[in-house]
This record gives C-alpha cells, sequence and structure tokens, in this order.
C-alpha cells in the first residue's frame, strides 16, 4: 500500500551512511514487514514439502530417530524400495494408463461437444447446456453408491475400464464447459469463410476451429492429469484390486503394510508427488489457470 | 465437401430438411459426450435419487419402495446431524481463514514486489499435491511422538496442547482442517491476485485525495469491488466444505470417537461399507440438496444485494 510523502519535511537522520527522512524510514519499515510476512509464509507452505523430499532421500535409520532431521547424506534406497518391493512400479504404471486414457478421452469427446455447443444450432442446445452445468455442481460422493454398482453390473469392476470409463464420464461437464467457451470465442465469421470455401462441419471443426482452441485443450489437459493423477474416492471405490491401483490408493495400501519404515513412506509420497509436482514447475501458467478456471466453473 | 457449397443454391422450399441435417450433425457433435456422461454421470445421479427412497441392502436383486423413510430416519440419526454439525465448522473456518489469509497475500503481491513468480509459485504448490501426500505430511507434523507440532508446543511451553492432536476427540477436527487450509490458501490467493488486476486504481486514489487512510481505502474501495471474486470463493467453500471427503478419509477415517465424522464420510460407512445403500444413498442426497441449495442461495443473495 503506497504512503504519501506529506511527513518528508520531518527532521533527518544519516545512518548507514543514508539520509533517513521520517517517510523514507517508514517506507523501509514497511517494505521490512510485508517481505517478513511474504517469506513467513514461502517457509510455512515450503517446508512440509521439503521435509517429505528429504526424509524420503535420507538413510532409513536417520529419519526413523527424526524425520524432520536435516539431510546429511543422500540416497535412493528408500525410492527403489518403494519402487519394488512396495509395488510403486506397478501403481505408476497403472496410474500412467489412467491418465493418458482419460485425458485422451475427455480432450476427443469434450472439444467435440464444446463445437456443437458453441457453433452450431439445434433444437434443445440450451437445455443439453444446463443439464451439462449440473453436473459441476454435484459432488462426487452423491453418486458414488450408485456408480459402484452400475460399474459391477457393467462387468468392469477388476478392470482398467472401472476407472477410465468412469473418469472419463466425470470428466466431461467441466471439459465441455471449458470448451464451449473457448469455440464461442471463436469468430463466426471463421465457419463462414471455411464454408464458403467448401468444407462441411467436420472440415470446420477439424481444420479451422480446432487448432486455434489450442491453448484451451492445453488447460483442459493439464487440468485432466492433475485430477486422475490425484483421484482418490474413485478408485477407493471402484478398485478394490492391488494390480490395478494408481498411485493415490497405492500409497494408502504401501502406508497400512510397511507402517514402520517411515523412510520409505516418504519415500512412496514422494513418487506419488513428483509427477504434478514437475508438470506444474514446468507449465506453471497453464496449470494455475486450469485448476482456478475449474473451480471457477459454478 | 461440395455439400457445403451446395447449400447456396437450395431453393427454400427444401429448407426444412437442410435443418434437418444440420440438427443431425449438432447431435453428432454432440453424440459422444451425451453417452458417457448419461451413463456415468446422470444414471448414477437420478439413480441415486431413486435408490434413496429403496430399502436395498446391495447383495439381494429385489428391493422394496419405501418412501421417505429413509429420510425421516436420517433426521432422527444423531450421527447425521453430529457430522452435519462437524460440516457447519468445516464451512465457516474453512471459508474464514482462506479469504483472510489469502486476501493478505494477494494484497501484499498486488504491486508485484521483487520475488513475486517466487512467493506466488510456492504458495500455490500445496494445491497442486495429492491428497493422500497432504494427509501424509501432516499426519507427521501432528504425530504425537516425533511430530512437528508437538515439540514446537513443547518448545513454547504449551505443555497442554502437545500431544498427538488427530488422537484427540477435541482437535482432531481443527487438526484436519488446517491441513485442508494449508492446501487451499494458495488457490484463493492466486484467485485474488487476479481479482485485484481488475481493480480500478483511479478510484482508489480518487479515495486517497478524499482523505481517505489506507486502511479505508482497502476497505471501502477495494473490497466492495472484489465482491464477485469473494462471492465465488465462498460459494465453492460452501459446495467443499459440505462435500469434504478425501482428506479426512485418510486422516481419520471419522475418528476419534466420531469427532471427525463428516456427512460425506458417514454416507461412505453405511452406504458402501455397511451396505445400507437405500439410507446412504438418501445421507448423499442430503448432502448434495444442501451443499447445492446452500451455494445457490448464497449468489442469489449476493446478487440481489448488488
Amino acid at each position: 500500500m503506497a504512503t504519501y510523502p506529506k511527513v518528508a519535511r520531518q527532521t533527518q537522520t544519516r545512518l548507514f551512511g543514508v539520509t533517513w527522512s521520517r517517510y523514507r524510514a517508514r517506507r523501509w519499515l514497511t517494505r521490512g514487514i510485508k517481505y517478513l510476512v511474504l517469506i513467513v509464509f514461502l517457509v510455512y507452505f515450503f517446508l512440509p514439502i521439503f521435509w517429505i523430499t528429504s526424509a524420503a532421500l535420507r538413510p532409513g535409520q536417520d529419519v526413523l530417530q527424526d524425520p524432520f532431521g536435516l539431510p546429511r547424506t543422500l540416497q535412493l534406497s528408500n525410492l527403489l524400495k518403494a519402487w519394488n518391493t512396495g509395488r510403486f512400479n506397478r501403481y505408476v504404471w497403472n496410474t500412467v494408463i489412467y491418465c493418458a486414457t482419460t485425458v485422451t478421452g475427455v480432450l476427443i469427446i469434450s472439444s467435440l461437444a464444446g463445437f456443437g455447443l458453441a457453433q452450431l444450432q439445434f433444437p434443445g442446445r440450451d437445455f443439453i447446456f444446463t443439464v451439462t452445468l449440473l453436473g459441476l455442481m454435484v459432488p462426487f460422493q452423491s453418486i458414488m453408491i450408485p456408480l459402484y454398482y452400475l460399474a459391477r453390473d457393467l462387468h468392469i469392476l477388476g478392470t482398467y475400464w472401472a476407472m477410465i470409463l468412469p473418469g472419463i464420464g466425470l470428466g466431461l461437464p467441466f471439459g465441455v464447459f471449458l470448451m464451449r467457451a473457448f469455440f464461442r470465442g471463436l469468430p463466426h465469421e471463421l465457419a463462414d469463410a471455411a464454408k464458403i470455401d467448401g468444407c462441411n462441419e467436420w472440415g470446420v471443426f477439424w481444420r479451422v476451429m480446432l487448432p486455434l482452441a489450442y491453448p484451451g485443450l492445453i488447460t483442459l489437459a493439464i487440468f485432466q492429469f492433475r485430477n486422475t493423477w490425484n483421484a482418490f474416492a474413485l478408485p477407493l471405490v471402484l478398485v478394490p484390486r492391488d494390480v490395478l491401483r494408481p498411485v493415490a490408493t497405492g500409497m494408502l495400501q504401501f502406508q497400512s503394510r510397511f507402517t514402520s519404515d517411515r523412510a520409505g513412506i516418504a519415500a512412496a509420497a514422494l513418487i506419488t508427488s513428483i509427477p504434478v509436482l514437475l508438470l506444474y514447475l514446468i507449465l506453471q501458467r497453464q496449470f494455475v489457470r486450469g485448476i482456478t478456471a475449474g473451480a471457477l466453473k459454478g | 465437401m461440395a455439400v457445403g457449397a451446395r447449400q447456396f443454391t437450395r431453393s427454400p422450399r427444401t429448407l426444412p430438411r437442410k435443418h434437418l441435417r444440420r440438427w443431425v450433425v449438432g447431435y453428432l457433435f454432440l453424440l459422444p459426450a451425451m453417452v458417457m456422461y448419461g451413463i456415468f454421470g446422470l444414471y448414477p445421479f437420478l439413480r441415486s435419487i431413486q435408490l434413496s427412497l429403496t430399502n436395498w441392502d446391495g447383495v439381494q436383486p429385489k428391493y422394496k419402495f419405501v418412501g421417505l423413510e429413509n429420510y425421516a430416519r436420517a433426521l432422527q440419526d444423531s450421527q447425521v446431524w453430529q457430522g452435519l454439525s462437524h460440516n457447519v465448522t468445516w464451512v465457516i473456518i474453512g471459508t474464514v481463514v482462506p479469504i483472510t489469509i489469502g486476501l493478505l497475500l494477494a494484497v501484499l503481491l498486488w504491486d508485484r514486489p521483487r520475488g513475486t513468480p517466487l512467493f506466488s509459485t510456492i504458495y500455490f504448490m500445496p494445491q497442486v499435491l495429492p491428497l493422500v501426500v497432504i494427509a501424509f505430511i501432516w499426519g507427521w507434523i501432528y504425530h504425537p511422538t516425533f511430530g512437528m507440532l508437538p515439540r514446537v508446543l513443547h518448545a513454547i511451553g504449551l505443555h497442554s496442547l502437545a500431544r498427538g492432536w488427530l488422537g484427540a476427540p477435541n482437535l482432531a477436527l481443527l487438526a484436519v482442517l488446517l491441513a485442508a487450509i494449508w492446501a487451499h490458501i494458495g488457490f484463493v490467493t492466486v484467485v485474488f491476485m487476479a481479482g485485484l488486476q481488475g481493480v480500478d486504481l483511479e478510484l482508489l486514489d480518487a479515495a486517497k485525495i478524499d482523505g481517505a487512510n489506507a486502511w479505508q481505502a482497502f476497505w471501502n474501495v477495494t473490497i466492495p469491488q472484489l465482491s464477485n471474486t469473494i462471492t465465488m470463493i465462498v460459494a465453492l467453500s460452501l459446495i467443499g466444505g459440505f462435500s469434504v471427503f478425501d482428506i479426512v478419509w485418510v486422516m481419520t477415517q471419522g475418528g476419534p470417537a466420531n469427532s471427525t465424522e463428516l456427512i460425506a464420510t458417514y454416507t461412505f460407512v453405511k452406504g458402501l461399507s455397511e451396505n445400507l445403500v437405500g439410507y446412504g444413498a438418501a445421507l448423499s442426497m442430503i448432502m448434495t440438496i444442501i451443499a447445492l441449495v446452500g451455494a445457490v442461495a448464497f449468489i442469489r443473495l449476493r446478487e440481489r444485494e448488488s
């Protein structure tokens, strides 16, 4: 907050070789407090993440004595243990499958529907969109019970499909919402021009509009990736078989199997977080846009 | 290809057929979404409503329609009321604290001081982490024997508070909530940072020329301009606070002594662990209705004010 130099004509003192008016002193004081607050919160948000990382890389015996101690020697044995003995090789592979299929499915189906809702005209369009919006507001817990029995009756409960198909279905409301907004932002004249050049609706979608909606696709892909990677309630209900578990419920399993191996659990947590964390650090802007847009959906 | 070009030479007589074709194309674009969302979103939701009116146990093929019996039972279930009161606590603290801290941090970063990218990157980081990991990190911090929090509390002389918070019925809910808030503040901060971009600085200057001090200018000029942002965050907190499940399930499973039992965890226990499908479905409907009605009513109220 800016302060006004109305007190600048006050008495001046010299300190550190600089002349300090009262105004100047006050400005430095506010700036100092401001940075102090910012740094305190920086530590507050970062320290727990640092603890996990360091505990995952320190020798198990060290961590057992003091999980929050500073790292003296670093090694990868905890990570290897979680990876091999803790079956994280399997969990990570499963999660990669879930993410690849769910993200692809949501991207394709959402952009088709988003284009249809934004650029084409047919009866019932607004109604369909309203129903989609409803899907954004309904919490997952209100459908999880029937979803379990649905998966059972479709005989997909013990397969990858139990995560993939509902994952796509539940990702669609936001995907359609976002892609519709993107396609609405593109000028209608483009479609008309393409039609004069001999394109049909599919051509307009595939050759003209989709390439222009690229930023929206990236945002949606990242948002969906993070959701699928972090998904917890969905696999908790629909993936009871250990060999099909994704990392989130896999980590829970690991925790109950190796209760006393603190360093190992920290390593498991690190493996679970690293892909999303890395992606976040690389594509930060798109990541933030996706999550905030995802929340602003209401 | 030729189809589009031909449209221009069509006589008005064939107009309905042309419409029909356009409609069909529109529906074709929507078909995959309608099928997938219909089966895995809409159908379970409607089915949930239907099951909430039955006494199905999830095993037997037959079940009976029992009307609103499950709902009546829920109203008399003290665990439901207890759970809902925990949800109310969750919503209130989980809204006020992140908004206060998030707004503070966003205002401090408003004029983009040096290091802003670093600050905002780190602040948002917990939001990205999987909830199991957040739950695990805070489980360590709260741990009764080696946890960071008991140690710090001992060091500053608060020995009575220096115990395992997750195991103490009077502290467990607060402990889980604090972990959730830790992860949520970064999001609120970023949303407020975006909201502050839209604040009219000239209005702020005018207020100062008129003699308002920094606090008055902030409270009377900046905050009203952020009202849409605040409305949205509160509405989201209402929905999120009444349906919260993951982090509580991982950290405490509703315990100790039901002190962290929320409506969503209770729904999970009844509907999926104890196979009381009808009752569980009714509970999930109650949760959904409260969350949605609360959020919509709040948004409407704010709209009418402005």
